[in-house]
Parts: structure tokens; C-alpha cells; sequence
């Protein structure tokens, strides 16, 4: 296993940079997670790393290498694909045997290491299949095996549970994870799914529009987001983000809404408003710390319930708050209907704030 | 139980509603096997037959003295109809093989280079590769003349196989480029990792996929070299070039017209064509259907 580290990738087509100077570095045996929403340029990088499409601009090195100008076969990784890109015409064991065919080893040798793999995938027995006859869940086995084969540096992996139903996937989750587990393997995992990428992974890069947004471990992310686009991105129900106008009165820092009704701030707070570029400032708020009240309680603001949704366990209700919706969990047993007029409490320990024109997270100073 | 017999027999069996539909169908077909098989039938025929009973009226539908002599003699080296003959067919053979070759040389990784390379100028390159199939073959016949005078290449086999070449590719090409277009990427990209180079990715996984495709580029250029006539005609002038189907109108003489001789040369013909195309149909409809279906 090796570190990987991206200095600067670039790629370009024509004028568009669909990867901008991208730079991380993932720890030898560390899990890392790219994350984002389509065409965010997660699958680009991975591709870049892999070496299947030729770099613009900026370094990667695996190990102590630099492999900028390698051919994917010799930078000694392996990659699985997201419909698995399994070899259609030969059998599982053909396929599994095919890299280490490749790199000519003799007949013994890859008949041990393909049945060593095929044992740890738990796919012995279906070393004489073809793909076609296999599931899904079986052929993204057989695509980690051919991966397993190799012994490579680092694992490529690009989506690889996207395709399978949502039972499998999640079992196909935590078998990865004890992939990962079990060999101290260093993985670069791409994901639009956010909560593949919290659970599984270390470290999150969320991506967007060629950048990198953030790059730290999901419990950072989760609790500290940079700014307004992974805050609302890590995290399911999203987070809430309400606009609202910062107003100083007499020493003291407000927010208030277009609708009429005041916020204070603590004095944390009142910072980190006062830190804006202008006096827009942006409320976010996560479903677990906002209360929901029938009657006005101090330092709670008026909405109006859009939807309720019943999930059995818990309560997910949709509220409108100054023209924004809020997400917000309830238990079971609270009553609250479409339509009806309720106050919401935030927690002024766990709220953030953004910058209303650079969307950046404001902080204390 | 009883009951059940009981309204078994009260119950009369309907009678099935004739199908009219499946029923034109099925006289449609009849017609069209008569109307194909037909003229073959009688070229057998006429083949299996003597001079004199070939032009008797009204026809004898079975020869009343049937006889192998027309092709016998078409297979004799030593009878200068028979040189002439094998010759014919061996020059046919040659010209339809080596097209049949090199169109399949071409025609792969050309489509292949269509279907995952951006390069400038692609879009128009496919559409005048198209283009050429939009006009009748005959059009082209003087300026491929005046180029194959101006390469020194009148009167050789070479004319044809590169003539018949650009009639065969266009199809071909965009054949195998639906092909290649429906093999995901995903399979060459795993290669390559796997220590295939683009070329062994290309050679040893995408293209044993697309085998239909290639047997029918290989069928259609084939038959198409093999049954061509005009350019033939008008590029060959010795007789020791000339292919079959410019050799077998020598069969009409000034004055006499050796029918049963054409037939059996001309059946001679029909044959290599309806066997390559029996072998390898089941290919050439999986390449049609396939080719051109997007998942």
C-alpha cells in the first residue's frame, strides 16, 4: 500500500476546467471518499489518478513515485468500475486471472493468487461462471477480486454500488469497509451518495464544479462545513438555510426577516455576523437542533408547516420559515399538521452562519 | 365429475376465427420464395441439359436427358472454355478475398477511431465516409477511370480491389462503429489498468466483441466484389484479368448463345456466395440487429 498526492491536477477541455486545482493527499491505508454531485469532476480526478485520461496540469504521485506520465498498467493500481466492467466473454476465474496474465506470471502463481482471491471474495464457486450468469451483488464481487489480484499500490474505486439495489447496497457497504479493514488498503472512493462517503470513509473531498470544496474527516465536515454548498450537501435531511439580514440596534446584533420577526444572536454569534462582507448573513440549521414549539417561546421565530412526514421512527416535517423551507425531526408521538402556525427554536450553540454573498462559513474571530 | 362432463357436452367448440392477416403473410412469403427460387431453379435446370434440349419450346421442366457434360467442361483445364472459366474464377476469388481483407483491415479500426476518438474534423470525415453511399456506384465510373489511368492501375486487379474497397467501408464503418459505440469504455479502461496497452485493451477485449460486425463487413464485401460487373468491365480488357462476371457474358458468341454452358457457369457462381452466406447468416443477422441497437 502507498500514499497518494495530488498536486494541483488540472483538466481541461477547450476553456472548461472540469478538475481546478485539485490537491490532497491520502494517507498510506487511509480511506478517502470523493464526493459530489454530478459533473462535479470526481469521476475526472479518479480518472486522472488511474492515468486513463491525459493530465493539463499538476503532479500525482503514488508511493514515492511520481506517475504523472505513466500508463495506467504501470502505475500499479486497480479500479472498480460502477457496472463492474467485467471481461463478457471469459469466465470469473479468466477474468480474475487476466492482470496477472498480463503481467506474465507463471501458471502456478496465478492459480494461487486467483483462488486466494476468490476465497477472501467468498466466490469460489463461481469461478467456472460466465458475468452474464452471475447477480449483481456476485459481479461486483468478481470486479473486487480482479481488483484484490493485482496486490496493487492503491484501490480505484468509482461508484461501485450505484447500480445495485438498496438492500444489497448497503450490505455491499460494510463489506467494503471490511475490505479496507482486512488489508489496511489504501482506497480513493467516488461517490455521489454522501452517506456512502460519511459512513465508509476517513476523509471526505467534496467536490463542486472543479473544486475542492473541503477535505477533512466526515465528522468535520459534518460539524464544521466551509461554506454554504457542503453544508447543505453532507447530511441527510439537508441542512436548512434560511437568508436573513444581520441588523445592529443598540449594541445589540439581530437577524431579521423580510417577514418581520427578529432573531438575537448570542454574542458568538453576534461575531460572526458581524464579520460579513455585507449585512446578509445566511442561518443554517441542522433537523436534530431545531425545536419545535405550538406557542411563541422567547428567542423563537413564527413558520408554517408545509409537509409531515411519518417515517415511523421518527417525524421528518417541512416548515416555512421567512420563505425558506426548514428541515426539522420530531418524535413519533407530536402532533403537527399541514398548514398549521408553530414556532421554531434554534440551538444558538449548534446554528451556523454564512456569508450571504460569498457563502463562505463565518467564524468567531 | 359429472357436472363437468355434463357441460363438456353442452359446450360446442368454436371454431377459430380465420386469420386473414397471417394467412397474407404466409401466401406473401410463398410468392417471394417462388420469385427468388424460381429463376435458380431454372438456371439448374437449363445447366443439366444439352444444346439442343436447352432451346426446345415448350420448355422441358424436367430434362428428359440430363447431363453433367456443360459442367464437365467447364472444369476442364485442358478445354479452353474450362481454362477460361477457372481462370475467371480463380481472379474472382483473388479480387473478392483480398477485399474482403483488406475492407476488414481498414473498416475496424477505423470505426473504432470513430467511436472513442475526438479528433478534428470527425463529424464531417464520418459524414463523407456516409456520403459516398448516398449515389449510385455507377456515378463514379469515369473519374475512378481517369484515377486508376493516372495510377497505372488500368487493367490490373488492383483497380478493383481498391474501387470495391470504397464501396464496401462506408457501410462497414458505420457498422462496427454502432458496435463499438455500444461496448462501454469501462472495459478497455479496466484492461489498460489490468497492463493491457491501447492497442492489446483494443485487440484482445473490445474486438473479439464486435465479431458479428466483422463478419458481416466480411459477407457484404465479399458478395459485393464478388458479383460486381461495371467496373469490372470497364477496368479489365485482357482476358487474363477478367472476373467472373465479365467473363461469363463472353458466353453470348456472334452468333450461337451456349445457354446451358451459362448456366452452369453462372450457377458455378451463385455457389461460393449462398454458402458463405448460409454459414455465417446467423452472424450477419446478430450484427444488423445488434450493431444497431442502443442499451
Amino acid at each position: 500500500m502507498a500514499e497518494v498526492v495530488l498536486k494541483d491536477v488540472v483538466k481541461t477541455y477547450g476553456n472548461i476546467y472540469a478538475v481546478n486545482n485539485v490537491s490532497l493527499t491520502v494517507a498510506d491505508g487511509e480511506f478517502v471518499a470523493l464526493v459530489g454531485p454530478s459533473g462535479c469532476g470526481k469521476t475526472t480526478t479518479l480518472n486522472l489518478v488511474a492515468g486513463l485520461i491525459p493530465m493539463s496540469g499538476g503532479d500525482v504521485m503514488i508511493g514515492d513515485r511520481v506517475v504523472t506520465d505513466l500508463d495506467p498498467k504501470d502505475r500499479d493500481i486497480a479500479m472498480v468500475f460502477q457496472n463492474y466492467a467485467l471481461y463478457p466473454n471469459k469466465s470469473v476465474y479468466k477474468n480474475l486471472a487476466f492482470p496477472l496474465q498480463m503481467r506474465k506470471l507463471p501458471k502456478e502463481e496465478i492459480d494461487r493468487k486467483v483462488q486466494a482471491a476468490a476465497k477472501v471474495l467468498d466466490i469460489t464457486h463461481l469461478l467456472e461462471r460466465k458475468p452474464r450468469e452471475l447477480s449483481g451483488g456476485q459481479q461486483q464481487r468478481v470486479a473486487l477480486g480482479r481488483a484484490l489480484v493485482r496486490d496493487p499500490k492503491v484501490f480505484l474505486m468509482d461508484e461501485p454500488l450505484s447500480n445495485l439495489d438498496a438492500k444489497l447496497r448497503v450490505q455491499m457497504r460494510s463489506e467494503i469497509k471490511r475490505f479496507h479493514q482486512d488489508l489496511k488498503a489504501t482506497i480513493i472512493y467516488v461517490t455521489h451518495d454522501q452517506l456512502e462517503a460519511v459512513t465508509m470513509a476517513d476523509k471526505m473531498a467534496v467536490m463542486n464544479g472543479g473544486f475542492l470544496q473541503q477535505y477533512d474527516t466526515p465528522a468535520n465536515v459534518f460539524a464544521h462545513p466551509v461554506n454554504m454548498f457542503v453544508a447543505s450537501f453532507v447530511g441527510s435531511p439537508a441542512m436548512s438555510l434560511i437568508p436573513l439580514t444581520a441588523v445592529t440596534r443598540g449594541g445589540e446584533t439581530l437577524l431579521t426577516s423580510a417577514e418581520g420577526w427578529e432573531l438575537p444572536l448570542s454574542p458568538a454569534n453576534a461575531r460572526k455576523a458581524l464579520s460579513a462582507k455585507s449585512d446578509k448573513v445566511v442561518l443554517g440549521a441542522r433537523h436534530s437542533t431545531v425545536r419545535l414549539h405550538h406557542t411563541k417561546v422567547p428567542g423563537s421565530v413564527p413558520g408554517k408547516v408545509y409537509t409531515v412526514e411519518p417515517t415511523g421512527d421518527v417525524t421528518f416535517a417541512q416548515v416555512f420559515v421567512s420563505s425558506a423551507i426548514l428541515n426539522i425531526s420530531l418524535g413519533p408521538s407530536v402532533q403537527i399538521r399541514p398548514d398549521e402556525n408553530i414556532f421554531i427554536e434554534f440551538d444558538q450553540e449548534r446554528m451556523h452562519l454564512f456569508d450571504g454573498e460569498t457563502e463562505m462559513a463565518l467564524k468567531a474571530v | 365429475m359429472t357436472s363437468m362432463t355434463n357441460t363438456a357436452r353442452h359446450t360446442r367448440p368454436r371454431r377459430k376465427p380465420v386469420d386473414g392477416w397471417r394467412w397474407t403473410g404466409r401466401i406473401f412469403l410463398v410468392l417471394m420464395l417462388i420469385y427468388t427460387v424460381v429463376p435458380m431453379a431454372w438456371m439448374l435446370i437449363t445447366s443439366l441439359k444439352g444444346g439442343f434440349a436447352a432451346m426446345m419450346y415448350p420448355p422441358q421442366w424436367i430434362p428428359a436427358e440430363p447431363t453433367l457434360e456443360n459442367y464437365i467442361r467447364l472444369l476442364d483445364p485442358k478445354d479452353t472454355i474450362g481454362q477460361d472459366f477457372l481462370r475467371y474464377f480463380w481472379n474472382s476469388l483473388w479480387v473478392s478475398t483480398t477485399t474482403t481483407i483488406l475492407a476488414v483491415f481498414v473498416a475496424v479500426p477505423a470505426a473504432y477511431a470513430f467511436s472513442r476518438f475526438r479528433f478534428p474534423g470527425r463529424n464531417f470525415l464520418f459524414f463523407a465516409v456516409l456520403l459516398r453511399n448516398m449515389f449510385p456506384a455507377v456515378i463514379f465510373l469515369v473519374p475512378l477511370f481517369i484515377l486508376m489511368r493516372w495510377l497505372g492501375l488500368v487493367n490490373t486487379h488492383g483497380s478493383l480491389i481498391l474501387t470495391y474497397l470504397t464501396f464496401g467501408l462506408p457501410l462497414a464503418i458505420w457498422l462496427l462503429k454502432g458496435f463499438y459505440d455500444n461496448i462501454p469504455i469501462q472495459l478497455e479502461q479496466a484492461a489498460r489498468i489490468d497492463g493491457a496497452t491501447r492497442f492489446q485493451a483494443f485487440l484482445l477485449i473490445v474486438m473479439p466483441l464486435s465479431t458479428p460486425g466483422i463478419i458481416a463487413t466480411a459477407i457484404y464485401s465479399f458478395i459485393g466484389a464478388w458479383n460486381e460487373f461495371i467496373y469490372a468491365a470497364t477496368f479489365l480488357n485482357k482476358n487474363e484479368q477478367m472476373t467472373l462476371p465479365v467473363g461469363i457474358q463472353r458466353f453470348f458468341s456472334e452468333n450461337t448463345t451456349d445457354w446451358p454452358g451459362l448456366m452452369a457457369a453462372s450457377f458455378m457462381m451463385s455457389v461460393p456466395v449462398v454458402v458463405l452466406f448460409l454459414i455465417l447468416q446467423k452472424y450477419f443477422v446478430r450484427a444488423l440487429t445488434e450493431g444497431a441497437v442502443k442499451h
